[in-house]
């Protein structure tokens, strides 16, 4: 059987999904075994210039150009799976949407601010169909690794949309609450395996709101822990901004 | 069978001689008034007075994960069921705990059979340990009945002081009595001094909750529609803390998950929960219980009516560990009053 081709692309991100791709170890090495990787920036330097079976893209959409290319790419791929926060959810990307979009060039670009338009940042679902989704800040290995699989398999993928409390319980944790401190994992896609908590930090959101998150009493809890209403409501867009083009979109029709 | 005392001074050449030859698992410390059940090799590392632990003992019934089979596509159908198990003795389960295991056992004995559940049971030693005092106000295990050994062990210890008195409830507990060689037989005096404590709890532990006990299950048959589970719905955050942490919620979810090549792979049983979002859900996306409050009011009605229905048996221990855990600070005693106090 032939392996299948894939293919890693980023848009605007750090990089840092890509980098814990290429920090696998030996599950790169059975991945490798797998599939035939025909570009990656991060680890080479070959182009392909026919179809892929699958594209992994990380990185959100914010101009023009952005657009054109991830629609060219996803013409060219069978199968297209958004990893890492940016990709996925906007991500923290996401908050330049809180501002209009001349100010923020005039304040990257300065006085070049007329050659680099700009456009609200998007994930990368908001532009074109996205099969396969990888959240997280940085993704979750094992998480990637699933996923593949099931792309590899043609098997759906659900992200869970349980919050990452589920997970964080099963591990037996010591609830950040009990500490003191304030958690966004009450309502926060769970699929990390609570990552953050087992090592000793809370939990930020970089998956995700769930569905259908109780954001009123989620409000309610974290306000008990003097913290102002404006820190919390920063707290959940850091990486949630994006979902409220989805909002207006609903609200039009 | 005769009763038996152990000096306290005693117990870690116990624990050491038991950790031998198989996994001593105990109650310790983890941080924030936070304890949890974890292999100890000495009693120094136990804690003998401690708050329910964080998950109950039922981790070691039906673990988190559980591989159920193992399966291989290469050549044919291949499928090889597992069953992941080891001795085990659990030390120092409350009375609490030791109910929740009952019910479990129950749930698992119950056709169809859960093979898995019950020869790992079959291979745990459980060694309980009675409270003398309630451990914090979320309890409710006086009005559950759950503050006095109603069986579930094998050595039953009870805090005397300078030593503890032990029952002995099985052969297998009697054995390691044998085996140990670490116990007296308990006289008159000790078994004095047993009745004496059993005397003193009657005047610390009360129901905590001003209703009796039998008529909880009309309770929740009549208040089914009550606007108390929309309110609770409204703060609850679904993040299934409240039934993880329960002694008697045994709800799972089976998932394949194959290895890179796609041929081989394995079946799982992970826990899950009827509050999570996902739970009811079917395909098309309809939900049975789509509201929180429905899941809510499905929870307590899973704890106080449905099992009494059906296996004559509440399952709800009293741990209060459901409110102990929640960030919402929904509060089962609170519910049950409030539930009470609407009236009809
Ligand atoms: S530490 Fe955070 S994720 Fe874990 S249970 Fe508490 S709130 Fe939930
Ligand atoms: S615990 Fe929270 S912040 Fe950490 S990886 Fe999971 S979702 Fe992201
Ligand atoms: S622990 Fe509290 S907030 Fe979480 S699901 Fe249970 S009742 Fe709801
Ligand atoms: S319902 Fe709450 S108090 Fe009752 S057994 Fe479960 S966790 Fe314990
Ligand atoms: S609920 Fe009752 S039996 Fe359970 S630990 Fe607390 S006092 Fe002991």
């Amino acid at each position: 059987m032939k392996k299948p081709k894939v293919a890693f692309f980023d848009f605007a991100c750090c990089e840092g999904c890509q980098l814990q791709v290429a920090n696998l170890g030996e599950d790169l090495l059975d991945i490798l075994d797998t599939i035939d990787v025909v570009e990656f920036r991060e680890v080479m330097t070959e182009k392909w210039d026919q179809g892929y079976d699958v594209a992994v893209i990380e990185g959100s959409i914010t101009n023009e150009h952005a657009i054109e290319k991830i629609k060219r790419i996803r013409e060219r791929s069978k199968i297209l799976i958004a990893y890492g926060s940016c990709a996925t959810i906007g991500g923290v990307n996401g908050m330049k949407n809180d501002f209009e979009l001349n100010e923020i060039e005039a304040h990257v670009y300065q006085e070049n601010a007329k050659h680099f338009k700009t456009v609200p940042t998007m994930a990368v679902s908001q532009v074109v169909k996205v099969d396969y989704f990888v959240n997280g800040c940085p993704i979750y290995p094992p998480e990637f690794i699933t996923v593949l699989k099931c792309a590899l398999a043609g098997l759906p993928y659900h992200v869970p949309d349980n919050v990452v409390c589920v997970e964080c319980k099963i591990n037996e944790n010591i609830c950040m609450y009990d500490k003191g401190v304030t958690c966004l994992g009450p309502v926060t896609k769970a699929g990390c395996n609570s990552w953050c908590i087992n090592n000793g930090n809370v939990c930020y959101g970089c998956r995700g709101m769930v569905s259908n998150p109780n954001e009123n009493s989620a409000k309610d809890v974290l306000s008990k822990y003097n913290i102002s209403l404006d820190l919390i409501k920063n707290k959940m867009n850091m990486y949630n901004k994006c979902r409220e083009l989805n909002k207006n979109e609903k609200d039009k029709s | 069978m005769k009763n038996a005392i152990l000096k306290k001074e005693k117990l870690d050449d116990f624990i050491k001689i038991m950790s031998k030859d198989e996994k001593v698992i105990a109650p310790v410390l983890k941080g924030n008034q936070s304890y949890t059940f974890t292999e100890v090799k000495s009693a120094d590392e136990i804690s003998l007075k401690y708050l329910p632990t964080i998950l109950p003992p039922k981790k070691y019934f039906m673990p988190q994960h559980e591989t159920l089979i193992e399966y291989d596509k290469r050549n044919g159908q291949k499928v090889h069921c597992v069953v992941e198990v080891e001795d085990l003795v659990i030390f120092g389960v409350h009375t609490c705990d030791l109910a929740g295991i009952q019910c479990l056992n129950m749930i698992f004995a119950d056709r169809p059979k859960d093979m898995n559940y019950l020869i790992r049971k079959n291979r745990i030693t459980l060694i309980g340990l009675e409270c003398n005092s309630y451990c914090d106000e979320f309890a409710s295990c006086a009005l559950m009945g759950n503050h006095i050994p109603k069986g579930g062990y094998d050595l039953l210890f009870t805090d005397l002081g300078n030593y503890f008195f032990v029952e002995i409830n099985t052969r297998k507990g009697e054995e390691l009595i044998e085996k140990t060689n670490l116990f007296e037989n308990a006289d008159s005096n000790h078994q004095e001094e047993l009745n004496k404590l059993r005397k003193l709890k009657e005047s610390i532990f009360k129901p905590e909750v001003d209703i009796d006990k039998n008529e909880i299950p009309s309770l929740f048959k009549k208040k089914f529609e009550s606007k108390i589970w929309e309110d609770i719905g409204e703060r609850c955050l679904s993040c299934g803390n409240c039934t993880n942490v329960c002694p008697t919620c045994y709800c799972f979810d089976v998932l394949d998950i194959p290895d890179l090549n796609l041929k081989t792979g394995k079946r799982v049983r992970v826990w899950d929960s009827c509050q999570n979002e996902p739970f009811a859900k079917i395909s098309g996306g309809e939900s049975f219980r789509e509201k929180r409050g429905d899941r809510k009011r499905h929870r307590f009605n899973r704890k106080f009516r449905y099992p009494v229905e059906r296996y004559g048996k509440f399952f709800c221990t009293g741990c209060g560990r459901c409110s102990r855990t929640c960030m919402a600070k929904i509060d089962l005693k609170e519910t049950i009053r409030d539930l009470i106090k609407e009236g009809n």
